[in-house]
């Protein structure tokens, strides 16, 4: 993973005077040494083999789209249908939203990325480089967490963009009227990004198998006390996301039709309020458990 | 960071603003129509007043041919004789002959009078010399203006002081048909440019834009409902402030409506989601302890972003119908049912 053909983490600014050289150089503050490790990994992140299922996962929606504006070209567009009868594209585009984003996509990313930030370089036998620099553990942590936001809010926004472009004016619809739900979808995605990899951020980096927890908690846990009538919803992440959605929930199956009923929904400024909190807690936690913990790589 | 890495970011943030501003363009109206979607609503919409207060949309054929017309059809028991009678006296099958229709409510003038008009695009091939040769025969007249013949109906005063507006209908060309009070159709015949019509109202083309694909719907301004609907004071002062409204549904096996209103703050639109979850529930408990009257609930969704806007919809599918002429049948309320008839093609 880590390019040892030079070294970005050393402090590479030259001397200002001949008087500084011989002179201690001081190990850099927080903010600059996860500033650092945010522009090391960033372009690790972005070009690694990982980047090919981030494209693959969010071209898909893309692929959709186009094959939604290929039927409209062919006079099929009308045949596109949700609950049985002719959906508009902007309820189709709200749906896409749902299915695809909100409860696949994001958390799908949240658990591949959020998890292998620090467990990828345990596994690689890296993490030794990272930890004998003169930085705080933590500002590794929040680098790498820095760069995840980026790479994913840089590829997923951009992606949902095309898609509003492409299927919300299917069957005549309107850009204009779907245009304050889309900034809404951009705003809630960045946040379910942030949320969801500071959560798996802190999976990482207390368990030994991060992916299979993170997955257990996006798709086994979550979806389950979505369901469930009662207070455990709100130990999800998707029960404050879920407030924050501009468009109708789809009735795609009895999960959804479960979660309709029981559906309590908590104001946007709460919702925002949790999502937040959540972040904040999960990068101190994981900061915290970085700092303290032995990682001892398996020979 | 490496030039590539520089170069996708870049490329992303592109993508980003240039989506975001053609979103931001059409939203303030600056979108040529055609560039990303078709010209939004029905082209008569140009016949419309741009100070109308309601306008609505059916699309006749898609309704007509719809399954949920035999429905009701089997469910009322109601025969074609109506429909015989006026295409005998008018030479026009409503059914077949018209694709659309667009109407629209004004605001009240100074007399007091709302006055309206409904303009239908269909194929009515002789129908106009029928239609005169009939207006006449009920003491109708007919006048020339601007080139278009113009028939005016009887104007009748039941009572003294009654001001009637007087009802008028003409031809705007050969498969557009204008009905309405006599000074909206003249208006409809003078022509309206896309300032003048409805066209030009960017606040309610918005919200046609929002109902665009339906196959009926009808938008407008609340409080021009509202002040022509005299509530008791104790009932008008429970309903939330409202300043518009729209409704549209998609009809097929059955209808799945939208209806959306903008309540004047965030108070009123969480008081009147807050009446909607009462009802909802009140009918969800009145079903529960019936199971034939499960079936004919409809699935009710009520969407809470904590916005001004209050969205509710619906779906009424072929399921629930089927299950409401059992339940009629059962009750032996019902003449038999004609046999159904293959729905035609949805027309776009």
């Amino acid at each position: 993973m880590s390019e040892p053909l030079h070294d970005p983490l050393a402090d590479t600014t030259p001397p200002a005077a001949p008087a500084a050289v011989g002179a201690p150089r001081q190990a850099p503050a927080f903010a600059s040494a996860a500033m650092r490790v945010f522009d090391l990994s960033l372009g690790q992140m972005l070009w690694s083999r990982r980047t090919i299922f981030l494209a693959l996962i969010v071209g898909s929606p893309l692929a959709l789209g186009v094959l939604f504006r290929v039927l409209e070209m062919f006079g099929m567009g009308g045949n596109i249908r949700v609950g049985g009868a002719s959906a508009a594209g902007a309820t189709i585009f709200g749906g896409m939203i749902w299915i695809l984003y909100l409860r696949f996509i994001i958390p799908v990313l949240g658990v591949f990325y959020g998890t292998a930030l620090i467990a990828d370089e345990v596994d690689d036998k890296t993490i030794t480089y990272l930890f004998v620099r003169p930085i705080s553990r933590s500002a590794i942590l929040v680098g790498k967490y820095l760069a995840y936001l980026v790479t994913t809010v840089f590829v997923v926004l951009p992606s949902v963009v095309l898609l509003y472009l492409l299927v919300v004016p299917l069957g005549q619809g309107s850009l204009a009227a779907s245009f304050p739900a889309l900034l809404k979808d951009l705003g809630l995605l960045g946040v379910g990004l942030a949320a969801y990899g500071a959560l798996f951020a802190l999976i990482g980096a207390q368990f030994k198998h991060p992916l299979v927890t993170g997955l257990v908690f996006a798709f086994g846990w979550e979806q389950l006390a979505l369901v469930l009538p009662g207070y455990l919803r709100r130990l999800t992440i998707a029960y404050y996301l879920q407030a924050l959605v501009p468009h109708s929930m789809p009735q795609e199956g009895l999960g959804s039709v479960l979660q309709a009923l029981f559906r309590e929904v908590p104001s946007p400024w709460v919702s925002l309020a949790w999502l937040f909190g959540c972040t904040i807690v999960s990068l101190a936690l994981a900061g915290r458990i970085v700092e303290r913990r032995e990682y001892v790589l398996e020979q | 960071m490496t030039a590539k890495t520089r170069y996708f970011l870049v490329g992303s943030v592109l993508v980003l603003v240039v989506g975001l501003s053609i979103g931001l363009v059409a939203y303030y109206g600056g979108m040529p129509q055609g560039l990303f979607s078709g010209q939004q609503g029905p082209e008569e919409l140009k016949y419309i007043p741009g100070d109308a207060a309601v306008v609505a949309y059916a699309n006749v054929q898609q309704v007509m041919g719809s399954q949920l017309r035999q429905h009701l059809r089997a469910f009322e028991g109601s025969t074609d004789e109506g429909r015989n009678e006026f295409r005998e006296k008018t030479g026009i099958d409503i059914e077949n002959d018209i694709d659309h229709v667009v109407a629209c409510m004004n605001k009240k003038d100074a007399s007091g009078q709302a006055g309206g008009m409904v303009i239908a695009k269909g194929r009515f091939g002789q129908a106009q010399s029928r239609l005169e040769a009939l207006a006449t025969e009920q003491g109708g007249t007919v006048e020339d203006y601007k080139g278009k013949r113009i028939l005016l109906a009887p104007t009748k005063h039941p009572h003294e002081g009654d001001t009637h507006a007087e009802m008028a209908m003409a031809f705007l060309g050969p498969n557009l048909v204008a009905l309405g009070g006599v000074a909206a159709v003249k208006r409809a015949i003078d022509g309206s440019s896309e300032s003048t019509s409805v066209l030009g109202n960017a606040g309610m083309m918005k919200l046609v834009s929002g109902v665009d694909n339906a196959s009926m719907w009808a938008v407008g301004r609340f409080d021009a409902i509202s002040a022509g609907v005299k509530l008791p004071d104790e009932v008008a002062g429970q309903i939330p402030a409202l300043t518009w409204f729209s409704a549209s549904g998609h009809v097929n096996g059955g209808i799945q409506a939208t209806v959306k209103a903008e309540a004047k703050n965030e108070e009123s639109a969480k008081n009147l989601r807050d009446i909607i979850r009462g009802f909802t529930a009140l009918a969800k408990m009145q079903a529960g302890s019936r199971p034939e009257m499960q079936k004919l609930m409809p699935d009710i969704q009520l969407t809470d972003d904590g916005s001004k806007v209050v969205e509710v919809s619906f779906a009424v599918t072929s399921d629930m119908l089927d299950a409401l002429t059992a339940a009629r049948h059962a009750a032996g309320a019902l003449k038999k049912p004609e046999p159904k008839v293959e729905p035609k093609a949805e027309q776009k």
